[in-house]
């Protein structure tokens, strides 16, 4: 006997309760359109615009995350963030947002609020004198570099990250770009493979898990970045797979029995397919926790919004998409006038909607 | 069976191919160029892995068209001074020239003359006053003149054979930006940021006047600075104190556009200077201001910053020299500059991120252990719930692995680790592709056919449903490529590749498994 997750001849009547499922989705956008004025959205420094720095002092320097502060906080940066990273060695993750104005650096430096030393700050100014942004965002990191290692210690600055506000505002919308150009892609490539009336199912699940994903990362007080966003487009594309594979057994199904109930229809391809789509997410979950358990901090939110939308998508799969072909299809039914009943799920089907290539058979 | 070893012959070498390829990245760079077996082509580690520094700087491209107004408004001058016109003030402000106007007959004129230059639109006019500004197609013109002017300069700067620094990349990216990418360790931070960023103006001036303080000097010239001049200073460099004040014109008489070479060069004390010499327009200049300044002290200004003044002791046409205190390093630094010609407009840092190595190494190291946990867990997965079928999964997915990092090798592409992750996410997604086969077979199984037709219609059918699934995915790595940078991007390269040699592990490597098999053995039963 082979191992089956499920048996075959499985009836679970996904489809017949779908106003409940996709009433507890609904209810879980709304939570995290609540929860955005409540906690607001966390924008890492790709998209708010900000310095990260990690710093690592060398053995024997003494200090702790109040010393680190409050040299920054000399140098005037507003609200830093300090956070120990490592364990044994003395690692510091540094992060500030972009400063209303970069000046008050220099001009803490002048007053010797911020402990840059006097060589340091004349190198520092003949350097910048000639190149026209001596009190910008950018020169920030190396004032405040040089005040570490004057009031603290020497140290190596393992990793920086500073991003203008231009950049950021340019990637935040390029971002967004970026998903609405894929679902449209999508769309377009969903309405061509199988039906139009198939495409706004795939895509409102879609939106749905993007929604989702991103409502999660509100409500966790997660922050967003580049990482999760490419993340979430990795998302898109996967948990169309389960979609489809779904879809496709829905066109085949409707191709065999041509005078069908839809929604009945509808639960058998679900639950035909009900293992592959279990199966293929538990495969890709196992990977994606190996990136979470080993991966470290730089995969880290990736890892999480991939897990978080992974089961989402799989989810959507099967109670958003589904539901959403069905209620379609009645809608399509009701205005050419045939046989719809009225009542969503239970109309008859008149035909399936790709009858040319529907015929053709597929997994 | 002839055709099947043809067909699993090309296959395996194919693999082998690839996988050699693959393996040849465990080998160090020295190793491989030396060897006539391994290649040469391998992949290159993105910034984030190997450390470095990636800087988007933004180009100040409203400069560029400001000094466009400032020479049509100079152009406008001199043609008024030949006499072509009477014009009042002439003045460039806010992207346009405002031009004062004697009288109506003027105005005309001054039309006509700008109509003759080209690239000038008159945006209002009275008999009084004149406004010009730059046609749209000739500010587009000017601005990408600047563009392209920055980043040559730039690139010369990093390519300079001698003190350059190697494997880095200058692009453009977008309207007015430039990505520079510098791999890790060979350079500061801060001396490479300065070899980008400094303006490296050079200006040769006159000496008006000069005391001790800006105060003494101006004392003598009524307590304010006289028109058409300015002062300049020299600085100690430690302090940043002044040492001197400089009356010098606001204008340069040469600058460092005349220059065709600079280098260092050691003085009778044997310390570093930079010697410069001039191109035969730029000579002529030079001789002529030093023959009729003789005795007079000569400015050398860098970026606003006196570096020498020396006193002119006889015309000097071709070659000069520019001493100031400096170490080699700075002289070589300034040299490169003085070579590579002054950015014509300011550049600033605009998005920045640095790497050290050690973090990178980690990196790699999470990254190759991750990759080994997500493949153990699917191999373990496939061979617990698919048996024989699950170890045919195995060996798709150790191809696909071979594929993928060996066509990323052929094709040189950067690893990065959102990269790494996307390999640990493929071994994951490529794992799915037999899970639908593999399913269909149970499926068509339980319907009675036989082992064969069940692997048949099983094949045949999954088809689809996994191009359909994978083409998505693919739409969506492209669009993250087009939008994404750096890192990113090698995501991207690493799901488009990773989705393509998926496809090809299941539907080629596991059905060659099968038909090798049972193969047409008539088996009762299938593992699966």
């Amino acid at each position: 006997m082979p191992l089956e997750i499920v048996r075959p001849g499985t009836r679970i009547d996904f489809i017949g309760r779908w106003r409940l499922w996709v009433g507890i989705s609904l209810a879980v956008i709304a939570i995290s359109l609540a929860a955005i004025p409540l906690r607001g959205i966390r924008l890492g420094i790709d998209f708010a615009g900000g310095t990260e720095m990690l710093l690592r002092f060398e053995a024997g320097v003494a200090t702790d995350e109040a010393r680190v502060r409050a040299v920054l906080e000399g140098c005037g940066v507003a609200e830093p963030s300090v956070i120990r990273y490592g364990e044994e060695v003395a690692e510091y993750l540094v992060r500030f947002g972009t400063l209303g104005d970069p000046a008050v650096v220099t001009r803490a430096v002048e007053s010797g609020a911020c402990p840059v030393a006097a060589a340091d700050r004349a190198a520092l100014d003949a350097a910048l004198a000639g190149s026209g942004s001596k009190d910008a965002m950018g020169s920030v990191v190396d004032r405040v570099t040089f005040a570490f290692r004057n009031a603290i210690g020497p140290l190596v600055v393992e990793r920086v990250e500073f991003v203008g506000p231009k950049v950021g505002d340019d990637l935040r919308r390029g971002g967004l770009l970026a998903i609405a150009i894929a679902c449209a892609l999508i769309l377009v490539y969903i309405g061509f493979r199988f039906s139009p009336r198939f495409a706004p199912g795939a895509v409102i699940a879609l939106v749905h898990d993007v929604a989702i994903t991103a409502g999660v990362f509100v409500i966790l007080g997660l922050e967003f970045d580049l990482r999760v966003l490419a993340a979430v487009l990795a998302v898109l594309g996967y948990s169309l797979n389960d979609t489809i594979i779904v879809y496709d057994r829905v066109r085949e199904n409707m191709a065999l029995r041509t005078k069908h109930d839809l929604a009945e229809l509808l639960n058998l391809s679900v639950n035909q397919t009900l293992s592959r789509t279990l199966l293929t997410s538990v495969t890709t979950l196992m990977a994606v926790l190996a990136l979470l358990v080993l991966g470290g901090e730089v995969v880290r939110p990736f890892a999480i919004a991939m897990l978080i939308g992974i089961v989402v998508g799989t989810y959507s799969s099967i109670y958003i998409a589904a539901p959403t072909l069905l209620w379609l299809e009645t809608r399509y039914a009701q205005r050419r006038g045939k046989g719809g009943s009225g009542e969503a799920g239970r109309s008859a089907h008149p035909s399936p909607p790709s009858a040319g290539r529907g015929r053709r058979a597929r997994a | 069976m002839s055709r099947f070893r043809l067909r699993a012959g090309t296959t395996a070498a194919v693999v082998a191919l690839l996988g050699w390829l693959t393996v040849a990245n465990f080998f160090p760079v020295e190793a491989r160029r030396a060897s006539p077996f391994l290649p040469d082509a391998g992949l290159r580690l993105g910034l984030d892995l190997q450390g470095g520094i990636h800087w988007v700087l933004g180009v100040q491209l409203d400069a560029a068209t400001a000094h466009e107004l400032d020479y049509v408004a100079s152009g406008i001058r001199n043609a008024a001074e030949e006499g072509e016109f009477a014009v009042g003030e002439v003045v460039a402000r806010d992207g346009h020239v405002v031009v004062s106007l004697p009288g109506p007959d003027d105005a005309a004129k001054v039309e006509e003359w700008a109509g003759n230059r080209g690239g000038l639109e008159v945006l209002a006019s009275s008999p009084s006053q004149l406004e010009l500004g730059l046609t749209a197609a000739w500010a587009k013109q000017v601005r990408e003149r600047g563009m392209s002017q920055v980043l040559e300069v730039l690139r010369r700067r990093i390519d300079d054979p001698v003190t350059g620094i190697p494997e880095s990349v200058v692009t453009r990216q977008g309207e007015d930006r430039i990505l520079v990418e510098i791999p890790g360790g060979q350079i500061e931070r801060s001396r490479a940021r300065e070899m980008l960023r400094v303006t490296g103006f050079l200006e040769f001036k006159i000496v008006q006047d000069e005391d001790k303080t800006e105060e003494l000097l101006l004392a003598r010239h009524g307590g304010a600075v006289p028109a058409g001049m300015e002062v300049a200073f020299e600085r100690e460099k430690q302090t940043n104190r002044v040492l001197a004040a400089f009356l010098v014109a606001d204008k340069a008489d040469v600058t460092g556009d005349f220059l065709t070479d600079a280098r260092t060069q050691f003085d009778r004390m044997n310390r570093p200077t930079v010697g410069f010499t001039f191109n035969p327009d730029g000579g002529k200049i030079f001789g002529k201001l030093t023959e009729d300044n003789l005795h007079r002290r000569l400015a050398i200004v860098l970026d606003d910053r006196v570096y020498s003044a020396p006193t002119i002791n006889s015309q000097i046409t071709m070659r000069g020299e520019i001493t100031g205190r400096f170490s080699v390093e700075e002289a070589n630094d300034l040299a490169v500059v003085l070579r590579a010609g002054s950015l014509p407009v300011p550049v600033s840092i605009e998005e920045e991120r640095l790497v050290g190595p050690t973090l990178g190494a980690d990196s790699i190291a999470r990254g190759f252990q991750a990759s080994i946990l997500a493949l153990g867990l699917t191999l373990l997965f496939a061979v617990a719930y698919y048996r024989l079928s699950g170890v045919y999964a195995s060996v798709a997915l150790i191809a696909n692995l071979l594929m993928l990092l060996g066509l990323m090798s052929l094709f040189e592409a950067t690893l990065t680790m959102p990269g790494i992750a996307g390999i640990v996410l493929t071994v994951g997604m490529a794992i799915d592709a037999n899970v639908i086969i593999f399913e269909r077979i149970r499926d068509e199984l339980r319907e009675g056919k036989s082992p064969r037709a069940a692997i048949q219609t099983g094949f045949n059918r999954a088809f689809w449903t996994i191009l359909d699934a994978n083409l998505t995915t693919l739409i969506t790595a492209l669009v993250l490529y087009e939008f994404g940078t750096g890192p990113i991007k090698g995501f991207a390269v690493t799901l488009a590749i990773g989705l393509f040699t998926s496809v090809a592990a299941a539907l080629i490597v596991t059905r060659l498994l099968y038909e090798y098999y049972p193969g047409s053995r008539p088996v009762e039963s299938l593992s699966i």
